[in-house]
Formats: structure tokens, C-alpha cells, sequence
């Protein structure tokens, strides 16, 4: 489990943003707000990591309990997929 | 060929039609400063832009492809970024209303003209160039003026940014760069290149973070004009 090669994850005053570069910025226009949380799993789903990577990485950052995380990482995989963002 | 000074950027150019020529007119330039690059137009320019808004005819396309070059150039080398907004100074300040097309910001501007005569000067209506220099960040007229024909060949130090929506009642309230930035955005003209999508991340991160910022509801009444005039100059109204 991958993001897209060309979307790029910044910090814009105090904000995270994804962005679409080079060929991808051709198919995708938009932009994606993440919240905190959000960039941390985009970080390492952009290095390829599946679920259980992390879910360990979000016990380990957060003070979060396991069947909490699982399931914000869940939700959060399944919005990647359904807007195309995944590979 | 044609020289110009656009937002404090010489450049020669040649183009196709003689539309451009007579949009840029009053920003041709004769003095002693070397162009910076040489713009000459061809057919390919022209069907890119006709890509992306065929309904439009030959002449007024090649004119959006010229400012396509001279942003590309100015955010490279300029620190220059394209902010979709009306920019009007008061009191050699400048205030930036933005808002999606048809929203009201030109609207907004005439509002504030009409309160405070020719104090207010339209700096451009549609397509200002920002730039930061020396650590402040500047708005310049450009031809490309939106629909009005408003602009003045001049620059003006930023004070705030105004995010305009329709409303029933007038309220006007500070925000952070946090709640500004997808407005922001979405109003500027974004490179693909990544390099140059970096510089310009980096350039909107700065001015979120040294002009103020505002969200404005309001009607199409003078006392829209005054909430936001004072609340953003500080100034009451004489």
C-alpha cells in the first residue's frame, strides 16, 4: 500500500497540505487538507507501510488506545482509496 | 517588439495579434534597465491556453499565455505569486479582497470607492501580481484588470487579505493563516513543477504569516463598506 507517485505532503502556516506536482498535477487540480494525525499517516503510507506499520507508529506518537487507532487508520485508508489515491 | 515593466519586471515581447499590445500600453517602458527575458508568442502558446478555455478567441488567449510567462518567470526569480483578488489602496496601504468568481469582491471594491472617493485606488481588480521584497509583501497593478478595466501601474505594501462570502447580515472577524490558506490557495495560479510549487507554498506561508487576515459576510450596503474599511485600517470614518 503506496500513495501516487507526485502528490507532495507541506506544512503551510501551521496547516498540512497534499498537493499534485509534474504529470500528476495534469489529472488532479485539487488540494487536500490534513489534519495532524493525517499527515503522520500520509507520511508513511507515502514510504509504502500497511496498516499494522501504522498502527504501531500511531500507538507509539499518540497517546491513542490499539482499536482506536485501527480504526482511524481504517477510515483513513478507505477516503485514500476512494479518491484514487492509492496504489 | 514590445518592452514593458510589469510589477517591476522589464521584459521584451513579440507577440501574434495587437491585443496584448494595446492591453499592456500603460505599463510600455523606455528607460535604462536591461529585460529580463524575451517573451515571443507562437501558435503553441496559444493552443495551450485554448486547451484550457476554448470558448475564448485567438488575440485574448495569447494575452493569457503572456501572463502565464511573466508569472512563471516572477515566481522563480521574483518571489512573485498571482493572487485572483480586487486590490484597492487606501492611505498607501493595500487591501486584498478575494472570493470565487461572481461572489462580490469587485462589487466590494466599487463599495469602498464610492465611501471613500479617491482615496481608495484600485491597484487591479482581478489579477494583481504579489511580490515579497526585503521582508514585506507588495501588490502590483497588472493589465490583467478583470472585467471593470480597473488597474493603477503602481505597487502597495500589503496591510490585509479579505475572504469575501454573501450574507444576510454584515460581520467581519480575524482569522488564522491556518483558516486562510486553502482560500488562498485556490485563488492562485499553481505551477506543476515542484521546485516552483515549493517556492510558491513558501511564499504563501510568509504572507499568511505577516498580513492580517479577515473573513468577511456581508451584503451589498455602505455599511458592509464601513465594517470592514474600519475594522482593517483601524481608522474610523471621517
Amino acid at each position: 500500500m503506496k500513495i501516487k507517485d507526485g502528490f507532495i505532503l507541506r506544512e503551510v502556516a501551521g496547516s498540512f497540505i497534499v498537493v499534485a506536482v509534474g504529470d500528476r498535477a495534469k489529472d488532479f487540480n485539487g488540494i487536500i487538507n490534513l489534519n495532524e494525525t493525517g499527515a503522520f499517516l500520509w507520511e508513511r503510507l507515502s514510504k509504502g507501510a500497511d496498516e499494522n506499520q501504522l498502527k504501531e507508529a500511531l500507538l507509539a506518537e499518540y497517546d491513542v488506545d490499539e482499536n482506536t487507532a485501527a480504526a482511524d487508520i481504517k477510515n483513513f485508508v478507505s477516503k485514500l482509496e476512494e479518491a484514487g489515491l492509492l496504489k | 517588439m514590445h518592452r514593458y515593466k510589469i510589477a517591476d519586471v522589464v521584459f521584451d515581447l513579440q507577440t501574434i495579434y495587437g491585443y496584448t499590445v494595446k492591453l499592456c500600453e500603460n505599463y510600455a517602458y523606455t528607460g535604462n534597465e536591461p529585460p529580463a527575458f524575451f517573451a515571443v508568442m507562437t501558435k503553441e502558446d496559444i493552443d495551450a491556453e485554448k486547451k484550457l478555455a476554448p470558448e475564448f478567441p485567438e488575440p485574448y488567449l495569447e494575452s493569457l499565455a503572456v501572463f502565464r510567462k511573466l508569472c512563471d518567470y516572477c515566481l522563480i526569480n521574483a518571489d512573485g505569486i498571482i493572487f485572483h483578488s480586487s486590490a484597492v489602496m487606501v492611505d498607501g496601504k493595500a487591501y486584498l479582497f478575494t472570493a470565487p468568481s461572481g461572489t462580490g469582491k469587485s462589487t466590494h471594491a466599487r463599495l469602498w470607492r464610492e465611501m471613500l472617493g479617491e482615496r481608495a485606488v484600485m491597484i487591479n481588480d482581478d489579477k494583481p501580481i504579489i511580490r515579497y521584497i526585503d521582508g514585506k509583501f507588495y501588490v502590483y497593478g497588472t493589465p490583467w484588470n478583470g472585467k471593470h478595466r480597473l488597474d493603477t501601474n503602481m505597487r502597495a505594501e500589503i496591510k490585509a487579505i479579505c475572504r469575501i462570502s454573501q450574507a444576510k447580515e454584515n460581520s467581519i472577524r480575524k482569522v488564522s493563516g491556518a483558516e486562510m490558506l486553502m482560500t488562498v490557495m485556490n485563488q492562485t495560479i499553481r505551477p506543476s513543477d515542484i521546485t516552483a510549487m515549493d517556492k510558491l507554498l513558501s511564499l504563501i506561508d510568509k504572507m499568511l504569516k505577516s498580513v492580517d487576515l479577515y473573513f468577511l459576510g456581508c451584503n451589498i450596503s455602505r455599511e458592509a463598506a464601513e465594517l470592514s474599511y474600519t475594522t482593517m485600517s483601524g481608522e474610523k470614518l471621517l
